[in-house]
């Protein structure tokens, strides 16, 4: 087993944004993957993201600052970020990182695509 | 008698980690074995493969590029209802406690700066971390009580 292997990123098309679901586990080994899918959408022009963190069971640093980064690139290209569905490990590590409170953090999916 | 470190009744296992990345993958599945075989909780696994897996990476990416011959191994113990964990490389020394920056985690989306997080993470969820430089390597020793009521410190 490869960590690569371990994480999956899925994307859906909703109105008023891309929705990025990571799968699995975010590491420094397979970090890329999630870059490469951010930024597929980013360079055709998406602005707007939503990430689902539902099915996401793990994330080191390595993935909060690819989380972060893709933030603060979107802002200040007058795109946003939502942020939702995180279970209670990935809550905690966004907690003590201090990330729940510069990202936009919502409970559902639903409330997170309403509030773009 | 030659202890067997595979046997579900050992409370310590210690295994041999590549240096570079790949090393992630394999802290995983030991911890994925070892907490099976002890009963440890979900969340209990998930704080240690994050504290290790944070220290493995500075290793990988600080400690170990200095030395022609890299090596790291990973010791879990079970010990007066704690986990401990150690890590130890022969890499350059390296004590990512004193030398990585504390992050500022109050701080704005657009000035947080990247480093320190991933050591930051370490201590807060262990119950203890320290370092020490025995001979020509690095030792990072973490502890985290079993069934502890766990503060974010």
């Amino acid at each position: 087993m490869t960590s690569e292997h371990t994480l999956l990123v899925q994307t859906e098309r909703s109105d008023k944004a891309i929705i990025v679901c990571p799968v699995g586990r975010v590491d420094g080994n397979n970090v890329k993957i999630l870059e490469n899918a951010i930024r597929e959408q980013t360079e055709a022009g998406e602005q707007n993201l939503v990430f689902d963190l539902t099915d996401l069971n793990y994330i080191s640093s390595a993935g909060l600052w690819v989380l972060l980064g893709t933030a603060r690139r979107l802002q200040a290209e007058g795109g946003a970020t939502r942020f939702c569905g995180l279970t209670e490990p990935i809550a905690h590590v966004f907690e003590i990182s201090g990330f729940t409170d510069i990202l936009a953090m919502y409970d559902s999916r639903g409330e997170a695509l309403s509030s773009l | 008698m030659k202890p067997d470190e595979s046997a579900p009744s050992s409370n310590s296992v210690e295994v041999s980690l590549p240096t570079d990345l790949s090393a992630l993958a394999m802290l995983a599945q030991t911890i994925q074995d070892f907490g099976a075989a002890h009963a440890l909780g979900e969340d209990l696994q998930g704080r240690l493969n994050l504290a290790l897996d944070e220290l493995i990476t500075n290793s990988v990416s600080y400690a170990l590029p200095e030395v022609a011959e890299p090596e790291m191994c990973l010791r879990l113990a079970l010990a007066h209802g704690q986990v401990v964990a150690q890590i130890e490389d022969n890499g350059a020394e390296f004590d990512p406690f004193e030398e990585a920056p504390e992050p500022d985690t109050s701080l704005g989306l657009t000035e947080r700066q990247i480093g320190g997080l991933g050591v930051f993470l370490a201590k807060q969820l262990t119950d203890s971390s320290t370092y020490e430089r025995v001979g020509d390597r690095n030792r990072i020793t973490l502890q985290i009580v079993i069934g502890g009521q766990h503060s974010d410190k």
